[in-house]
């Protein structure tokens, strides 16, 4: 009996708090508060935010404080946009490599002196997988699909390690490139010194001969 | 018969409490924050003895000299309010502790400068599970502590992983200042050396025109 209240008040605590999951963020009472992601193309994000107020404000969490919230590709082009909400879940494919944000405003003033705290779930690629689902298809439950989950790790890990090292083969072709430049460009900076020299005294020897100094 | 069945519904209460456990227990997360000056990010702690791991990266930088910017400052602060862990002036570091408490936990970065900085973080709670989760009368099934061994395993690559891309955007913006440089800078170099030499010739002859024509007569 210990055990299955013990059982219910945790599923109770996930379920009806899900600000318990994920970060929190305070949020100032003016201006944006922005999180953002480098992501490369093909990965899925789902995000879920709650808004509250912290608990030196509002111990029970009665109240939620309205925000808006806005989620941008790198190319500024618009995701996800709400206005005056306090939860809410988001969800979206990356198409372009680059800083995926996701940016939190309070709304209006009405807040008084409390800070608004935002509790942001953001999960990326294989922590994004629908499992639920997976289980259900193929009907496997339990340690299956607990094993299952490890193995889509390791190979979460693996096409992690690729997307690195052609990563890293981009860098270092960048990073010669940048040697030979650095190289060719002293060696024609030494030149236009000694032509810009030799030019000048030549000229000043041309001009003192015209005005008959030497 | 009547105890059977309770305990048999206790059974199955309690493998499905752990595979939930094992499930939800898996907190991470990755972000980046822009610090101006105090930054902080809260994760909370379920179990008392977890281990708290993760890292972070200073990724943007636009300063111009190096060691003008030391780094930034990181402390974490338990819920009943002392440091637990602090790392100061780096551009990035691991950091793995031991939750003395269960709670909400504060992680702060601090920015010492006035440049703002873009860092970029992560960090997992991980649990085994063990004896104290459970109630007196059920065994811990080792097949589940091996499988959460595991999976921590998997989470502390994976953290490592992430580490390293963030330590390659760090790098990778490091280089395109080094290309953009090169290249700025010796233009600029030549601009400035045929410039200077032009106006040497131009105040020579202007020295000489004035005053020898003056002492020629």
């Amino acid at each position: 009996m210990k055990l299955v209240e013990a059982a219910a008040v945790i599923l109770v605590a996930f379920v009806v708090a899900p600000a318990v999951r994920g970060l929190w963020v305070d949020l100032p009472s003016t201006g944006t508060k922005c999180v953002s992601e480098e992501l490369h193309n093909h990965v899925v994000v789902l995000g879920d935010y709650h808004s509250f107020f912290g608990q030196n404000d509002d111990v029970n969490y009665t109240v939620s404080p309205s925000i808006s919230v806005k989620v941008t590709s790198p190319y500024g082009n618009n995701l996800y946009h709400q206005e005056k909400v306090s939860y809410g879940q988001f969800s979206f494919t990356a198409t372009e490599t680059g800083s995926y944000t996701a940016c939190f405003t309070v709304d209006g003033e009405q807040h008084g002196g409390k800070t608004v705290t935002v509790g942001i779930d953001w999960k990326t690629g294989i922590s994004a997988k629908d499992w639920d689902s997976v289980a259900k298809k193929e009907k496997i439950e339990g340690l299956e699909l607990e094993l299952k989950k490890l193995e889509g790790i390791v190979q979460a890990i693996r096409d992690n390690m690729n997307y690195m090292m052609s990563r890293e083969m981009d860098m270092r072709e960048v990073s010669e490139t940048a040697n030979s430049r650095v190289a060719r460009f002293s060696i024609m900076s030494l030149g236009i010194c000694i032509v810009t020299s030799v030019s000048q005294s030549l000229y000043l020897r041309r001009y003192f001969r015209k005005k008959k100094l030497i | 018969m009547e105890s059977r069945r309770r305990l048999r519904g206790a059974r199955v209460v309690y493998t499905l409490l752990v595979l939930l456990f094992l499930g939800m227990v898996n907190l991470v997360s990755a972000l980046s924050v822009t610090v101006n000056d105090l930054e902080c990010v809260y994760e909370y702690v379920l179990y008392e003895g977890d281990t708290v791991s993760g890292n972070f990266v200073v990724v943007d930088h636009d300063i111009f000299w190096g060691s003008d910017h030391p780094g930034i400052d990181f402390t974490v602060t338990s819920p009943a309010g002392n440091v637990v862990n602090s790392l100061k002036g780096t551009s990035g570091d691991k950091f793995e502790f031991k939750a003395p408490s269960s709670g909400m936990y504060k992680f702060c970065f601090h920015n010492p400068h006035s440049t703002p900085e873009s860092v970029s973080f992560y960090i997992h709670v991980g649990h085994i599970p063990t004896e104290h989760d459970l109630a007196k009368d059920e065994h811990l099934d080792p097949i589940n502590v091996k499988i959460a061994e595991l999976r921590e395993s998997l989470e502390s690559v994976t953290a490592e992983q992430k580490y390293l891309k963030a330590r390659e955007a760090r790098h990778r913006h490091t280089n395109e200042s080094t290309r953009k440089r090169v290249i700025f800078y010796t233009v600029g170099e030549y601009i400035m050396l045929a410039l200077a030499s032009s106006l040497q010739v131009v105040y020579i002859r202007r020295l000489f025109g004035k005053t020898v024509a003056y002492n020629r007569v």
